[in-house]
């Protein structure tokens, strides 16, 4: 008889260096051919239970292991990390930082190789392992050249390939655009459904991976484990617990007649030219407004020009024909791109993806805006750590430092790139209340998200495509019928999988 | 904006193309020896002008981009050769024959002679360096080193899977330019556009270093570097053609060096 996958007896670990464990005490076994979801907030130690399964904890990192973790019938404490790779494959986040070889049959390779397998063997292979995650014919292809989801099915084939018991994938569709998050979650479903592997999988799109789950961990802030057990079970214990991400509440219409505070008008940009990069579209012609007081969301998928769109905006990029306006209240309006530096932090201000790229200080307190900015970082729940270097912080606090830091300035435009990328449920909510505060203060605010919750809580939508505004009008209006095609992964809860029939069970 | 050029697109039947890296790398290393041991300009000469018919003929690189790619070294060679030709100790010797006056400096034929020897020398390194690096990608050039220099597979593919990040690297450093200039902090200056160079380069190799780590976990996590042999999806195999190609080079370079030793 086959061993469990997975079985946890009393299972910690604490990384070398910190005081507090990042899981203590979990107790479960998982059933040969389940999907396990991991659940809890950002920081509970979902990532470190992954790195566990696949023996980077403890092989690569230093710290201190407790009680007992079994992969199959191997303790992962005491067995080397190669031989546990025979058994376990680990899809990360980050597609980037996961990809090894600059082709993409070389990519699926590299774990073979590894592993020592035949070339035969590795020719055969490597076909059957793109087919199954929908890349066939892609052999030749340059990693970089491909999208997000592309990648991220691929570091799924990079590890089906080698024929793993066990398949783990933490937060695997966190950094991509609705298309490529569904096209991931579909190949997940049709793995599932074949129940000749267990799969782990954590995930903060909740409401897309319960209907494949069999059982849901639960954890604590603190890396306890709070329940196991089938997703029915959990959902009747820990009410709330499960359920789907909170969308953002519906906004109050801004006073009708409000200024405009930014005006594009037939902008194009072309993209530079980039090493082994992405096949990149340009922006070709965007006009649209944004108001005093209003929210504009900016969606598209990967390439689509959301990010150049939002450089020109911010006179970061020169666009090659037309122009962009930034209106003070006066009614006077400038072009970004030449106004000197001292005269744009009342005027604009530009919330990184990777917030990290905008600290300038050592100190989370003079990031914010110095001593004067005390106040605010009581309000961003930062007060805490207005000592800390803000590259010590996670992902949630850095955003909200780099928000925070806008704050004193107040630009009467407010550009966000991907506000939520990478925040659990309270970090979405903290980000919420605080563009909500400046919003209702008369703030203009562009943001590009590939979030289709936190649309409802915007006043217009700006659709883009190939460059191309598509569509320019209410969020429920995009929610009700998006421009894309497919249309599904662009809706609210749009993106849960299609379950093969008769593998629900 | 982006200062990492595109590859060049080489023709993959060039017979330099077809060879294995190794191969290169030891007709590149003879090359240069051979640009070290000629004594005068005319022999750089002459191995330059080889270095470009092999170029031309046999090494399947497109001709029209590299002028854009190829300046800096040209620019590198006239400075090192204008240094070398104006500076010359033989420039002193009132006795020689003044070509040209330069206020304070002045040129002999000597100091032509050693400067134009140099800059030849440095155009024929960067021109050898082309022929060696441009027709194979990176990880044909990570497998010739591995399979045929048995150099260590964690060196060779973890720099083919750290250049992969520096596309990235080279993004993030731009955003942080921007994200200055946006917070009202870019330098005025060159002397303040310097000066912020250490903060926006702390910014830079952080990230940096992050992602290297994240991807030698991935790598970890995928048996890399786990005590097993690894086996060879690429395999490479040295055929007559590398044969060729180090008989040709061994020979040309004989004859050169022999030449202008005793010519």
């Amino acid at each position: 008889m086959t061993p469990p996958p997975v079985r946890a007896a009393g299972f910690g670990w604490t990384y070398a260096g910190r005081s507090r464990p990042a899981l203590h005490d979990l107790h479960f076994t998982l059933d040969p051919g389940q999907l396990l979801l991991v659940v809890g907030p950002s920081g509970c130690g979902k990532s470190t239970l992954a790195r566990a399964l696949a023996g980077i904890v403890p092989h690569a990192l230093p710290g201190t292991w407790t009680g007992v973790l079994l992969v199959g019938d191997r303790d992962v404490a005491g067995t080397p990390p190669g031989v546990l790779g025979q058994e376990v494959g680990l899809v990360f986040q980050d597609p980037e930082t996961q990809l090894v070889m600059p082709h993409v049959a070389d990519e699926v390779a590299f774990g073979l190789e590894n592993r020592g397998w035949d070339r035969e063997r590795m020719l055969a292979a490597v076909p059957v392992a793109l087919a199954e995650v929908g890349l066939g014919g892609f052999e030749a292809r340059p990693t970089g050249a491909l999208s997000g989801g592309e990648q991220q099915r691929l570091a799924l084939a990079d590890i089906l390939a080698p024929l793993p018991h066990l398949l783990v994938l933490d937060e695997p569709t966190a950094n991509l655009d609705p298309p490529g998050t569904a096209a991931v979650l579909q190949r997940l479903a049709d793995l599932t459904a074949r129940r000749d592997r267990s799969i782990v999988v954590i995930e903060h799109r909740r409401d897309a991976l319960l209907p494949l789950a069999d059982r849901v961990l639960l954890l604590d802030g603190e890396g306890g484990q709070v329940a196991f057990g089938s997703p029915a079970e959990v959902a009747t214990r820990h009410p709330g617990a499960l359920a789907g991400g909170r969308t953002w509440p519906a906004v109050a219409p801004p006073a009708p007649g409000a200024p405009v505070a930014v005006e594009v008008d037939a902008v194009s940009a072309a993209y530079p030219p980039v090493a082994a990069g992405p096949a990149r579209a340009a922006v070709d012609g965007v006009s649209f407004v944004v108001r005093a007081g209003e929210r504009v969301a900016l969606v598209g998928p990967n390439g689509s020009g959301k990010s150049t769109l939002l450089q020109v905006v911010a006179g970061l990029r020169r666009p090659t024909a037309g122009t962009v306006r930034l209106v003070d209240p006066q009614g006077h309006g400038d072009d970004p791109a030449r106004l000197p530096s001292a005269a744009l932090p009342g005027r604009l201000a530009l919330v990184f993806q990777d917030p990290e790229v905008g600290f300038v200080a050592r100190r989370v307190l003079d990031e914010a805006g110095g001593t004067a900015a005390a106040p605010i970082l009581e309000r961003f729940g930062l007060a805490a750590l207005a000592d800390e270097d803000p590259f010590r912080l996670s992902t949630g606090e850095q955003r909200r430092l780099s928000l925070a830091s806008t704050a004193l300035q107040r630009p009467s435009l407010l550009l966000l790139d991907e506000p939520t990328f990478g925040l659990d449920e309270r970090g979405r909510d903290a980000v919420a209340a605080l563009l909500d505060e400046g919003r209702h203060a008369g703030q203009a605010q562009l943001m590009a998200t590939h979030d289709p919750r936190l649309l409802p809580g915007c006043d217009r939508v700006v659709a883009l495509r190939e460059g191309r505004v598509i569509f320019d009008g209410p969020a429920a209006r995009f929610l009700g019928s998006p421009p894309y095609d497919p249309p599904d992964p662009w809706r609210l809860g749009g993106v849960v999988p299609r379950v093969a029939v008769g593998s629900a069970a | 904006m982006s200062f990492l050029p595109a590859p060049l697109l080489v023709r993959s039947s060039a017979p330099l193309a077809r060879v294995t890296g190794v191969t290169r790398l030891a007709a590149g290393v003879l090359w240069l020896v051979a640009a070290a041991a000629v004594p005068d300009a005319r022999g750089e000469l002459v191995l330059l002008v080889t270095a470009v018919i092999v170029l031309v003929a046999w090494s399947g690189i497109p001709l029209r981009p590299l002028p854009r790619r190829m300046w800096p070294v040209a620019l590198g060679a006239l400075g090192l050769g204008l240094t070398a030709a104006l500076g010359n100790a033989a420039d002193r010797d009132l006795a020689l024959p003044t070509l040209l006056a330069l206020g304070p400096l002045r040129l002999t034929p000597p100091g032509l002679e050693a400067g134009l020897a140099l800059a030849l020398r440095v155009l024929v390194i960067g021109l050898t360096s082309l022929l060696v690096f441009a027709p194979a990608d990176l990880t044909r050039l990570a497998d010739a080193l591995v399979q045929q220099l048995h150099l260590p597979d964690r060196l060779a593919y973890g720099s083919v899977a750290a250049m992969g990040l520096a596309p990235r690297t080279a993004a993030d450093w731009q955003a942080t330019g921007s994200a200055r200039r946006l917070r009202g902090l870019a330098p005025r200056t060159p002397a303040g556009r310097l000066a912020a160079v250490p903060g926006r380069l702390l910014v830079v190799l952080v990230m940096a270093f992050r992602r290297g780590e994240r991807l030698a976990l991935a790598m970890d996590a995928r048996g890399f570097d786990s005590g097993l042999p690894r086996s060879r999806y690429r395999p490479v195999r040295a055929g007559p053609l590398d044969a060729v190609v180090l008989a040709v080079a061994v020979a040309a370079v004989v004859l050169v060096v022999a030449v202008e030793r005793t010519g």
